[in-house]
Parts: C-alpha cells; sequence; structure tokens
C-alpha cells in the first residue's frame, strides 16, 4: 500500500508539473518560428536570489508572455558547477534559445559554445563570453558609477574622505569600482578603507565589516557601494551605529527594497544609479528572440542607467520601482532590441 | 534472551517488509524517471542522463568519503570545505605557479591527503571530538583559501597581492578531466566516480581493510581487542576522505576553469545526504558505498526533472530534505515490528 | 489472595512459541525464583509483565484488578517495577551517576523543573542510603562498569513504590561482596511486604534468596520448588536432563609453563606476586569488584602496563604494547561484557556470525587483503558444529542468537586459531546452565594452552578451573580447591 500512495503521489506532481507548462499559441505577422508558437527559451541565472533577479526574471516573465514563449527559469545559486550543469539541461531539453544572466566566462565559454554548435541561439547578460555569435546585453557599469560619483562630489565637494565595498573579480563590480579609482585621482579624494564580502549572507556579513571600519575611520564621510546588496549591509551599519547624520551611502543598482531604504527619513543613501532589472530582463528575452528569428541584434546591446537620488524620490513620492518607472520614462522602457513584431511587455 | 528461530524461518510479513526495505529506493526510482519522462520526454534521453550523472559525480565522490569515515564512527564536516579549497589550490598551481595538469594534480591530492591527516592528528592523538575538529578544519580552510590571493577570485591574468600579473593559465589538458567525454558520450567526470565508486565497494564490502573499518565503528574496543590498530585505521579513512574530497575538487576546477572563494558548504550537504540516502538503498542502515552512489544519483534525477519541469529553485531543498526524510523514514520505521 | 496471578499466558514470535500458556502465583512477601535455560520463555514473560510486550492469550490480576500494562510507564504506574538485565540504557553517556540515578524522577516530574547540584546530589545519596550501597555520585554514567550501571538499576527501581520487584539476573554481573549486600536488601524488602521475582542462574542467589523456585522449559511452568529447595533437581528440571558431577576433577600439571610472571605488580607499590600457568591448565582468578582481576588479565593482554615485573612467554622476554603485540605472541583475550568487548552493534556490517569470529584472524586467513574465499564460513561452520552453537548457520546475525550461543560465538572465535594463553573474562555473564556446561568441557579439552578466566562467582570458579587463585588489592594468594566453600573465598 505503501507505494501505491507513492506512485500516485509522483503521478499526481508529475501531471501538475506538466500543467504548468502549457504549449502557447503564436502571433500573427511575425517571423518564424514565433507566428507558430511554442518557442521555448531556457534562462540560466549566475544568483539564487534577491531584489534584482526577481524584477529581472518578472521583466523576464513579462517579455516572454508578450512574445507567448515558454519559459523554463532556473537559478545556480552562485554556484559555478552548478549553471554548468544547468545550462547543459537547457541544452538537453532541446530549447530554441538560452539566456545566461551573470557569471564567469572562463566557466561558461564552452557550454555556450556547446548550445551555439546545437543551433540554439544564445545571449549573455553582464558576462563577456567573447563570442561574435553570442549578443551581450550590457548596463553601463562605467555610467552608473559615474553618475552616482558625480552627485557626490556634487553633494560633498572634492577631497572627501571615504571608502569603498569592493571585492575583486566580479566584472561589473571591477568596472565600477576603476571608475572609483579615478575619481579618487581626478577629484582628490582619501580612500581610507575598501572592505567586502560575497557570500551567502552579503548584508549582514558586509554590515559587520562595515561597523569595525567606521569605528576604526571615524572621518570617512561617503562609502561608495558598487553593488546594492553591500549598501544594504552598509546602512544597516551606519543605522546601528546611529552616524546616518555623517556618513552618506552613493550606490549603485536599485530595487523596491532600495528605494524603501532610501525612502527612509535622514537615510544614508543619498543616490543610485540603475537600470531597471525589470527592463533588463525584457530587453534580455527580446534579444534572444531576434536571434531566434533570425535577426541578429548585434555582438553588443547596451542599457542606459537613470540617476536616482534621495530628493527624487521624497519629490516625487515614489516608493516603488513601479512608482519609479511612472516618474523616470528613461527608466520604464528601453528601446534596445527592439523589433516592429515584438509586442512591449505589458505590466 | 531472544528467541531462536531455528530454521531462521521469519514470518511472511517480516519478509515482505524487509523486501521493501531493500528495494524501496529503487520502487521509488523507477516511478520518479518514469514520472518525468512521461512529463518531459527529453529528460530520458542518454545525453540529459549523462548529464545528470555528470551533475552527480562531484558529490558522489564526496560521498564515498563520508561513507568511509561513517564507517570508522566519525564524521568527516571538512569535505566540503577540502573540496572548494582544492578548487583554489588547484588554480593557483595552474595560474600563479604555472604548473601543468601532471604538477597540478597530485600536488591537490596530496593537499586533500595532508588535510586528512591534519583531521586524524585532531582526533585520533589529541582526541578532539570528530565533529568539532572537522568542523574547525572547515573553517581553517574556508579562510585559508582567501590567502594567497587577499581574498581574489584565481583567473587568468590574477594580479597578485605584491601587484604583480599572474602569468600561467588553466593547463588546457586539466580541463580535460572535467569537459572531456568518451566516444561522445560519458563525461570523464562519470567515468571518474564510477573507478571511485568500484575501489570503494571492493575495498568496503571485499577486503580485510574495509572488514576493519566498520569494525571501527561498530565497537572500537573490540576492534582493539581483536588486534587491530584503531588510530592507523581512522587515520586512514580521514586521508581517504580528504584525498577523495580534493579528488572532487579537481573535477569542480577542471570543469568551471577558475577558482573562486567558497565553504563547499552545499558539496558538504549533499554528499552528506546522499551517504545517509545510502542508508537507505539496501535497507541496511548503515553506511555503505554503493547507498551512496545510489542516494547521490537519486537525487541527482530528481533536481534534474524537477528543473526541467521548471519547478523553482526553492523548491529543491526542501526535496532533497524530503526525500531524506522518506529514505530513514523508511529505513528504520519499516521493522519496528520485530521488537525484541 | 495472591497479588500477582498469570493465567495461560501465550506470546508467539512467528512460529516460535516463547510463551506457551505459562501459570504462576506470586504472593506479598515472598521471594520467588524464575529457572529456565535460555528459550524457556523467561525473558518473554518478564516483558509481559513489564509492559513491553502484549500476550497474545491468557490473563493476568495484579492486586484483584486484571492486569495487561501497555507500555512500561504503565506497569510502573501499577506497581510492577522491573530491573533488566542490560543496563546500558539506565543512563547516558554525559549524565552523572546522580543524574541517572534521578533520570525517572526528571521524566515523570516529580523532580523540580530548575535543579541544583546539590539538591540532586542529595536526592541520590539518600536512594543510594536507602539501596544501601554506594557509588561515585559525580562520575559519568559511560565509565560505569556493568555492574555499576545494574547498581544505578537497582537502586532506581527500589526508590519506586513497587509492589512487584522483578529482577532479571541481577547479580549476573557483581561481585560476590555486593551480592551479598543487595540479599541483605532485597530480604529486608521482602519482609516490609514487597514481592519479587528474579531470574538468575547463580546457585548462591537461590540459595540465599529464594523462598520458591518455579522452573520453566518450553514456555510452561514444569516445576516448583518449595524450600529447602534441591537444587540439582531443580536444574535437572530445567535442563531436561539428568546433571553430570558439576565439579571437574583437578588435573595438576608440571613441567614447563607456557606463561610466567614474575615479581608482578599491576599498580605500583602493590604487594608483587608470581603466576606460572601450565600447557592445559585452567586457572581461575576470583575476587571481589576492583580487586584486579580484569586488569590482570589486560596487563597480560598489553591493554595495561606493568608497573613491576617480567612476563616470560614459553620462556622467552614477553613485552606486548598492544593487543595486537599480544595477539601475534599467541596470547588471546575474551574480554568482559561481550557486547562492549566483542560484539558489533546490530545491522552493522561483520555482526553475523562468521565476521564475528574471523575478525582478529583477517591477517591470517587473507593475507592479500581481498576476502575471497570461504575459509571464514568454513571455520565459522566449524564453531557451530564443534561447540554446538544454536544458529541458522555462518550468516546468522548474532543479535538472534541466546546470550550462551554468543559466548560460545565469542570462544569459538578464539578457537579458530592456536594460542599459547586464552584469557577469559568473566566468560559466564549472562549464560544459561547448560551454554556455561558446554564451554567449561570446551576450554577444558583444549591441551595444548593454558586458560586463565577472571571471574567473580566462586561457583563458576569452582566449575571450571583446576586451580583457583584469589586476587585481592590486585595481588594474588593460591586458594585449594578442596577446600573451598563458596563462603570462604568472599571472605
Amino acid at each position: 500500500m505503501k507505494h501505491l500512495t507513492r506512485t500516485l503521489l509522483g503521478g499526481l506532481v508529475a501531471a501538475s508539473l506538466v500543467a504548468s507548462t502549457a504549449f502557447s499559441a503564436g502571433i500573427d505577422g511575425a517571423p518564424a518560428p514565433f507566428d507558430k508558437g511554442d518557442v521555448d527559451i531556457a534562462v540560466v541565472s549566475f544568483l539564487g536570489g534577491g531584489d534584482w533577479l526577481q524584477a529581472f526574471e518578472a521583466g523576464v516573465k513579462r517579455q516572454a508572455d508578450a512574445l507567448h514563449v515558454n519559459l523554463t527559469v532556473s537559478q545556480a545559486r552562485n554556484d559555478n558547477d552548478t549553471q554548468r550543469s544547468l545550462i547543459e539541461q537547457a541544452i538537453n531539453l532541446g530549447v530554441d534559445g538560452i539566456i545566461i544572466n551573470n557569471g564567469r566566462p572562463e566557466v561558461l565559454k564552452d557550454v555556450a559554445q556547446k548550445a551555439l554548435d546545437a543551433g540554439i541561439k544564445v545571449v549573455a547578460y553582464d558576462v563577456n563570453l567573447d563570442n561574435p555569435q553570442i549578443p551581450q546585453i550590457e548596463q553601463s557599469d562605467k555610467d552608473m558609477a559615474r553618475l552616482v560619483l558625480e552627485q557626490a562630489v556634487k553633494d560633498k565637494g572634492d577631497g572627501f574622505v571615504g571608502g569603498a565595498v569592493y571585492v575583486a573579480g566580479f566584472a561589473p563590480l571591477d568596472r565600477r569600482y576603476a571608475v572609483w579609482k579615478d575619481f579618487v585621482a581626478k577629484h582628490n579624494l582619501t580612500e581610507k578603507a575598501n572592505w567586502g564580502v560575497v557570500n551567502d549572507t552579503v548584508p549582514a556579513s558586509v554590515a559587520d565589516q562595515t561597523k569595525a571600519v567606521l569605528t576604526a575611520n571615524p572621518d570617512i564621510s561617503v562609502i561608495f557601494t558598487p553593488w546594492d546588496e553591500f549598501a544594504k549591509g552598509v546602512k544597516l551599519a551606519i543605522d546601528e551605529l546611529g552616524v546616518a547624520s555623517k556618513v552618506k551611502i552613493y550606490g549603485v543598482d536599485i530595487s523596491t527594497a532600495d528605494i524603501q531604504l532610501m525612502n527612509e527619513p535622514d537615510s544614508a543613501w543619498q543616490a543610485t544609479a540603475a537600470t531597471n532589472a525589470a527592463v533588463v530582463g525584457e530587453v534580455s528575452v527580446r534579444a534572444v528572440s531576434l536571434a531566434i528569428a533570425g535577426q541578429f541584434p548585434g555582438t553588443s546591446v547596451l542599457l542606459q542607467p537613470t540617476l536616482v537620488t534621495h530628493d527624487d524620490l521624497a519629490k516625487g513620492e515614489i516608493k516603488t520601482v513601479e512608482d519609479l518607472q511612472e516618474k523616470f520614462p528613461a527608466f520604464r522602457k528601453s528601446d534596445a532590441a527592439t523589433a516592429e513584431w515584438i509586442p512591449s511587455a505589458t505590466n | 534472551m531472544t528467541i531462536i528461530n531455528s530454521e531462521n524461518q521469519s514470518p511472511l510479513s517480516e519478509r515482505i517488509s524487509a523486501a521493501v526495505r531493500a528495494s524501496a529506493v529503487f520502487i521509488l526510482l523507477i516511478v520518479m524517471v518514469t514520472g518525468f519522462a512521461l512529463a518531459q520526454p527529453a529528460y530520458i534521453n542518454v545525453t540529459n542522463l549523462m548529464s545528470i550523472l555528470q551533475a552527480v559525480s562531484v558529490v558522489a565522490i564526496l560521498g564515498a568519503g563520508v561513507t568511509i569515515t561513517l564507517a570508522v564512527g566519525g564524521f568527516d564536516l571538512s569535505i566540503g570545505a577540502v573540496a572548494a579549497s582544492s578548487v583554489m589550490a588547484a588554480s593557483y598551481s595552474m595560474i600563479v605557479w604555472g604548473l601543468g595538469v601532471y604538477e597540478t594534480v597530485p600536488l591537490v591530492l596530496l593537499f586533500g591527503a595532508l588535510v586528512g591527516l591534519v583531521n586524524a592528528f585532531l582526533i585520533v592523538r589529541l582526541r578532539v571530538p570528530d565533529l568539532l575538529a572537522t568542523l574547525a578544519m572547515m573553517f581553517l580552510l574556508t579562510g585559508l583559501q582567501l590567502i594567497p590571493t587577499a581574498g581574489r577570485s584565481i583567473s587568468a591574468g590574477l594580479i597578485l597581492p605584491d601587484g604583480s600579473t599572474a602569468t600561467g593559465a588553466y593547463d588546457p589538458a586539466f580541463l580535460l578531466i572535467g569537459r572531456s567525454s568518451f566516444f561522445g558520450v560519458v563525461p570523464a567526470p562519470v567515468v571518474i566516480m564510477a573507478l571511485v565508486a568500484i575501489v570503494l565497494f571492493v575495498l568496503t564490502e571485499r577486503t580485510r581493510l574495509g572488514r576493519l573499518l566498520f569494525a571501527t565503528g561498530g565497537n572500537e574496543l573490540a576492534t582493539r581487542l581483536a588486534g587491530a590498530s584503531v588510530p592507523r585505521l581512522k587515520t586512514l579513512a580521514y586521508v581517504l576522505s580528504g584525498t577523495l574530497a580534493s579528488l572532487g575538487g579537481i573535477i569542480v576546477a577542471a570543469r568551471v576553469g577558475r577558482g573562486d572563494v567558497s565553504s563547499g558548504a552545499s558539496l558538504l550537504m549533499d554528499s552528506v545526504a546522499a551517504a545517509l540516502i545510502g542508508f537507505a538503498v539496501l535497507g541496511l542502515r548503515c553506511p555503505n558505498v554503493f547507498g551512496t552512489i545510489v542516494g547521490a544519483v537519486f537525487v541527482g534525477l530528481l533536481l534534474n526533472g524537477l528543473t526541467m519541469l521548471n519547478a523553482p529553485y526553492y523548491t529543491q531543498d526542501f526535496v532533497k530534505g524530503a526525500v531524506l526524510v522518506g529514505a530513514l523514514a523508511l529505513t528504520y520505521g519499516l521493522g519496528r515490528s520485530q521488537a525484541r | 489472595m495472591p497479588l500477582l496471578r498469570i493465567d495461560g499466558l501465550a506470546h508467539a514470535f512467528g512460529p516460535t512459541k516463547a510463551l506457551a500458556g505459562a501459570s504462576l502465583e506470586i504472593r506479598s512477601g515472598e521471594i520467588v525464583a524464575l529457572m529456565g535455560a535460555n528459550g524457556a520463555g523467561k525473558s518473554t514473560l518478564v516483558n509481559v509483565l513489564a509492559g513491553t510486550l502484549a500476550a497474545d492469550h491468557g490473563t493476568m490480576t495484579l492486586a484483584g484488578r486484571p492486569y495487561a500494562p501497555r507500555s512500561p510507564a504503565e506497569a510502573t504506574d501499577a506497581g510492577v517495577v522491573t530491573v533488566h538485565q542490560s543496563t546500558e540504557r539506565v543512563g547516558a553517556p554525559g549524565l552523572s551517576v546522580a543524574d541517572a540515578l534521578l533520570l525517572h524522577a526528571y521524566a515523570d516530574g516529580s523532580a523540580p523543573f530548575f535543579l541544583s547540584r546539590s539538591a540532586v546530589r542529595r536526592k541520590a545519596a539518600a536512594m543510594l542510603e536507602n539501596a544501601g550501597f554506594a557509588l561515585p555520585l559525580d562520575r559519568d554514567f559511560a565509565e560505569l562498569t556493568a555492574a555499576d550501571r545494574q547498581l544505578v538499576a537497582i537502586a532506581r527501581a527500589l526508590s519506586r513504590q513497587a509492589s512487584l520487584l522483578i529482577l532479571d539476573e541481577p547479580t549476573a554481573s557483581i561481585s560476590g561482596r555486593e551480592s551479598e549486600r543487595l540479599y541483605t536488601i532485597l530480604r529486608r524488602l521482602r519482609d516490609d511486604g514487597l514481592a519479587i521475582l528474579f531470574i538468575s542462574h547463580r546457585i548462591a542467589d537461590l540459595n540465599a534468596l529464594a523462598d520458591r523456585a518455579v522452573v520453566m522449559r518450553g514456555g510452561t511452568v514444569v516445576g516448583e520448588f518449595a524450600r529447602p529447595i534441591d537444587f540439582d533437581r531443580a536444574v535437572e528440571t530445567m535442563i531436561g536432563r539428568p546433571l553430570r558431577a558439576a565439579r571437574p576433577d583437578a588435573r595438576s600439571f608440571q613441567g614447563a609453563p607456557v606463561l610466567e610472571l614474575a615479581g608482578v605488580q599491576l599498580v605500583a607499590g602493590s604487594t608483587p606476586f608470581d603466576l606460572k600457568l601450565h600447557p592445559g591448565e585452567v586457572v581461575a582468578v576470583t575476587g571481589v569488584l576492583g580487586a584486579g582481576k580484569s586488569r590482570l588479565l589486560q596487563t597480560i593482554f598489553g591493554m595495561r602496563h606493568l608497573a613491576a615485573g617480567t612476563m616470560r612467554l614459553d620462556g622467552k622476554a614477553y613485552i606486548p604494547a598492544t593487543p595486537a603485540d599480544a595477539i601475534k605472541a599467541g596470547i588471546f583475550m575474551a574480554g568482559e561484557d561481550r557486547h562492549r568487548s566483542s560484539l558489533m552493534p546490530a545491522d552493522w556490517p561483520g555482526s553475523n556470525l562468521a565476521p564475528t569470529i574471523s575478525l582478529p584472524h583477517l591477517p591470517k586467513w587473507y593475507p592479500l587483503g581481498f576476502l575471497l574465499g570461504s575459509r571464514e564460513r568454513y571455520e565459522a561452520q566449524r564453531a557451530i558444529d564443534t561447540l554446538g552453537i544454536k544458529a541458522s548457520g555462518p550468516e546468522a546475525p548474532m543479535t538472534s542468537l541466546s546470550g550462551g550461543n554468543q559466548q560460545k560465538v565469542i570462544l569459538g572465535r578464539w578457537n579458530a586459531e592456536p594460542s599459547r594463553v586464552l584469557l577469559l573474562d568473566e566468560p559466564f555473564q549472562g549464560v544459561d546452565v547448560g551454554a556455561r556446561h558446554d564451554i567449561i568441557t570446551a576450554i577444558r579439552a583444549n591441551t595444548e594452552r593454558a586458560t586463565l578466566i577472571a571471574t567473580s562467582d566462586p561457583e563458576e570458579a569452582l566449575e571450571v578451573a583446576d586451580r583457583i587463585l584469589i586476587i585481592d588489592h590486585h595481588t594474588l594468594t593460591p586458594a585449594h580447591h578442596a577446600e573451598l566453600p563458596a563462603e570462604a573465598i568472599e571472605a
């Protein structure tokens, strides 16, 4: 009797899963294979969670729904080997396109090539796979860092004492940090300390580090956080130390949770620059769809960032990313990788 | 006082429950594979099955190491960290020292064996309880990885703490360990896993040494009184476990082609889960290499199927836990009736 | 009216009828001895009374009310307290002895939630005072010997308000002196109106305690003996065959000794002694708990080091550093408490009969390291045949064997290869009369090696040995066989 129950249960689980991957109809007037529908796209993310990934996946889903595309979404949860396995699995599934979201070039180059060899179109976001057949979707890290740091110099003037949270080896972080280094040289800033850690509990770990750093260096007045998870940790530390009036955060990236943090009265988080993660998701799906339809979107698909300050949020009574999209048109949409036959994503 | 059944005729119900216990995992396996294959035909094709085996190869190899330490009545919590630091060690040896595959592999295996030796020293000589000793080793290794590169990940063109740039690169021959396949079908890690499984199966089940390893875990005093050297057996178990973990690390390194700092916690958890599911595989209720490998493959089949059917990642840990709970409940729960 | 009346009790394990209509009465204020060979149904009866097994048929009444406990807790609540033979589970490693004594009070909530160390100690000390013996209250439970664990269990049982106390081999592993103390306590409890049912193989227990002996065989009660109890007849009823003269003829041995200890001090400061063992000779060492019986054997086996003196084996200096050295030199030992010292836990690899026998001989039997061939099975079958082990075969799990048969397997292990000296520490623990007889015969049949046996039971020593030595404060004094009434050794 025991296995009977189990068999039934197994069958039920399988059945319910089948139901969730329903087939979709095609779009009239679209190039093949979108005219017939039944296009499969796999999204393999390196990250395992966080606000950014949530927004990204929401954008992916919106655009995919608009295109009547079947999605398989998976996360490697910061594990290189798992990400490879997930891509291999997508190849085995025989999807039409794969979106690789973040990751390490060394880890992914050969599997990406394997996918291309299998006739699968690949686009990559924020990981340079260095392959002319793979469109690179990038947000301009340089521009993002430049926008916030210009704001910092505007607020504090040249020559302030600052620190940066930074972990080497992550390409976007490396690029953003390089801009900070330029600013240090150009605007005569003092970099008192740089710290950071990437693990399963980034904000908490960074908060602990930041407390130590701020205690040791009470003269730091600006902290540059090239990733919003870092900013959360630093904000936590500043609040716990009660030094929000003295130390300000200039960050990169944005999410609803980030907006709430910036919106807190006397928040230390002054400004951030970001592309809309949801838009990144939408653009990724559009880019891979163009590739599948044989309309190669080019090797580089660039997204322009927007500067968002504490005051902007307060003035516009912006509480969520959705509010932000209404207030900042540049934030709402990107005209990157579009075509007439691609319906725009609906919220 | 026990009742002797002179002809060993267990009653039918007992024999049935024993048979169910012995085959439950396999029945479940068949049901599961059939279910997934029906829902997603691509699941059952050879390439995908090989992908699954490849994905579980590292966990299975580490799980075999866990099994050996469980056999001597110990527990090695450091294997995940040994594997993770082996990835770093392999990357460092090739990228910073510019060594090739033939130097790197023995070096990394030696590193694993050495960690095992230190574990054994703590446990056998200093009598630190095994969980504490290997937990401490886990933290030590997680931190040690950061020191040579000042916390940076190791990839070609690494900037060293002294400001110079590393000139080496991953030896293409080394990458073959993780990325090549035999006859274009069987990935090299799967072959390595199979070899490890066979060697360790023979070692634990068919050799004197294996018998003594299990005897140590079953009853240390009895083993000592039978003339065996318990310290030597325990040392061997931890050295084996460390070496296997570093072999797992080599495979990971050869697959990913770079070194990222990691505590290896998920490797540890998955391999321990595999070893524990192994208790249930033949209904043996004790560590066994065959069961561990089956346990690892079982979890791999399940996770691959769930991913293919678009189950969100956060269900995966739950499913792993459910399998573990189910397996253990099945092994220990059935057969309770034959109370003595 | 009897306190407990058992009528037609039956229980079967599969096809095996462990109890087949057993009937029995016990009155308040009497001590009843339950006798029976292994497999007679004693333990099953006790388990039914204690609430760990449910009877298939039959009725029980306790003080006029129907009694059918569904759990040990129910039995205890009804006033039936059982002290089981295996005492490892009385406490747990990490608990102090005082905690172990009060464990049931913690569990049933009669102890206050917050405990101070001194309160725990005080209560535990009061329990021991009531029981009439001393235990180291602050020691870890795991460090206790089987004897001490038994004392914890008995003290705990005594502290409960029981109307019927059941003891399963209460003195099997405690020394003569402590047995005497226990007898006194049990007699006092009986005089206070307690009913006591105890299982024992020891004539000394029966002599000292039993008002009545009930003999079981084949799951039923086959005989009752009132005081004065004719033990020879009782034992014959129990094993179902006439008893051979239990006392063997002492043989005398001359010539070169196998093992010679000279000027030996087991611990620093103890009186030095000499010991010579001859081939074929069986020597028993007896003495109170802690006198050094086990230490003597462990020292010869290389587990401990001599404080002073020399050992010579076949005339050559013998200095074992580890048991491995001793085994290589031809000195074998079966330790005290076979579960602790010789057997694998249930279901663990190597817990079957054949691997149990082969464990020390693996290097010799499988020199290449691979377990190929049937040497192990062959040797196991040989042990089964020569020692009359009742088991389904070489693959039988050790847990399926009775205590006596398990002990035969241990003896079979050390008989499987020739040796110079065999050391046996309490080899008759939990062994019924029939199996004991077989084991003694097998021990005495070997003429190649010397056998040195440590036992706390003088009766056993008399039954097995050619020569008996008494150990006291870690030194040996000879006792002469002819003039050895049990009481003299105790003194």
